[in-house]
């Protein structure tokens, strides 16, 4: 499984501020190729997807793709619709 | 077609409810009427065969209605006094709020963050409070609760809706969003969201940057008792990373010019309505093309000279508080800050006479 996800917005707007970052899970430890594969599972992503998200000003939107036996999945997300833990996740990705 | 909550059929009620009221039932509504209109907003998005429908509406009403939102805040608040500032330090990770390390009359610290965004909120409580009788950001006495260290070399401060966060900056981009004019912009959300707000998106969302731009940046220039001419009119001034060729995120006095740089390119905000930026990023643009009516303030400002945060300021936030339109465009607001304008100052005023050259100046005749 390879994670790629492409943030852009925030406060600066700054285009070269996007965060970029991809991840092929064959090339983590065990527990953080667990904890990746549940958290960016597509059907959770799209669960995520489908949440209700405000109008936060300043807010980041982030681009997660996930491609698994060359199927790929895409998914936009607000900032605020992704839960703590995975915001923790992407950090240390 | 609508569909309940639950999707499996059709409401009559939520069928008749057109996109744009939802948009400011979500913006304005108590939280169970909120959830249910970005619920039903979410699910319209899906339905493509509303697209039309979706595009036509959204049209703001011809003259604004009654200021709903003004007796709470353009006459100075009962029970004024004091903030009650709580600083949390969220230690690197995303949950919110984190720890408690300050709260409001406690001493210092030692955390360089905390202390700086404790400090920082008791200024930009102050100038709302004492400049427009505001009795913080929702009028009625909210706790400032901020959370610094927020996530891990996250690039990005922002206000969630009930509170303000601030990460460390990268070290390589930003460097930090501990200042007084990013800080005052974060916390100037939170009174454009109490004040019947402007939904983030396109001018609307441009407007709701520029504003928060404006307080953020007179926060400042209260604080350092700096008149117009003296100020730099610089968003950000020192947060942007030690090889970055630049000297802020944004300049009010000269948008387009807050740096230029390899990595970052060039500062890309207009000042006038001819380089207006359409595009579908950042909401439609929305830190870009707030240098338009950036630009308009500080005109407005230097043909006035004296203290930004006093007439200026002043018709700027009456201008919000009756506002009244959360699609507003820049043409509405410009109406909106002429209308405060003659309140403040008199029809035929010299002031007006500036500002009407101030908005003619970035293109926008009023």
């Amino acid at each position: 499984m390879i994670i790629e996800i492409a943030a852009q917005g925030g406060f600066g707007g700054i285009t070269a501020g996007r965060l970029h970052k991809t991840i092929d899970l064959a090339h983590q430890p065990e527990q953080m190729r667990q904890d990746l594969a549940e958290a960016f599972e597509p059907e959770e992503l799209a669960r995520l997807a489908s949440q209700p998200c405000g109008d936060c000003a300043d807010r980041m939107t982030y681009r997660i793709t996930v491609t698994e036996d060359r199927d790929s999945c895409s998914f936009t997300l607000q900032e605020q619709q992704i839960p703590p833990d995975m915001l923790d996740l992407i950090d240390q990705m | 077609m609508c569909f309940s909550l639950n999707g499996s059929h059709r409401h009559s009620i939520h069928c008749i409810v057109p996109p744009y009221m939802l948009r400011v039932l979500a913006l304005r509504g108590d939280p169970r009427t909120a959830e249910m209109a970005r619920s039903l907003l979410k699910q319209t998005e899906k339905l493509r065969d509303d697209r039309a429908e979706l595009t036509r509406a959204g049209l703001p009403p011809d003259k604004p209605l009654s200021g709903a939102f003004a007796s709470t805040a353009v006459f100075p608040a009962e029970g004024l006094c004091c903030p009650d500032r709580r600083i949390h330090d969220g230690q690197f990770r995303a949950a919110l709020p984190g720890k408690l390390v300050r709260s409001e009359g406690d001493g210092p610290t030692g955390i360089a963050d905390a202390d700086t965004a404790y400090d920082a909120a008791g200024q930009v409580f102050s100038l709302f409070a004492e400049e427009y009788g505001r009795n913080s950001l929702d009028g009625e006495g909210m706790p400032l609760v901020a959370t610094v260290h927020h996530r891990r070399d996250y690039n990005n401060a922002f206000w969630n809706g009930t509170q303000m966060a601030y990460g460390t900056g990268d070290g390589k981009v930003f460097r930090t969003f501990l200042e007084l004019s990013v800080i005052g912009h974060e916390m100037a959300h939170g009174v454009i969201q109490h004040s019947g707000g402007l939904i983030y998106e396109n001018q609307s969302g441009a407007l709701n940057e520029s504003i928060a731009d404006v307080f953020g940046s007179l926060s400042l220039q209260r604080a350092l008792g700096q008149e117009v001419h003296q100020a730099d009119w610089l968003v950000g001034r020192g947060i942007l990373g030690p090889g970055i060729n630049g000297a802020a995120l944004r300049s009010m006095k000269a948008p387009g010019t807050a740096y230029s740089d390899n990595m970052l390119g060039q500062d890309p905000q207009p000042w006038h309505m001819d380089h207006f930026v359409t595009t579908t990023d950042d909401n439609g643009g929305v830190h870009i093309n707030s240098g338009i009516p950036n630009h308009a303030f500080y005109l407005f400002c230097a043909y006035l000279g004296g203290r930004a945060w006093e007439l200026p300021g002043r018709i700027w936030y009456r201008a919000l508080q009756t506002l009244n339109n959360p699609m507003a465009s820049f043409s509405d607001w410009a109406d909106q800050t002429m209308d405060s304008a003659i309140e403040l100052a008199g029809r035929g005023s010299i002031e007006t006479v500036m500002l009407r050259r101030a908005w003619k100046l970035v293109g926008i005749a009023i």
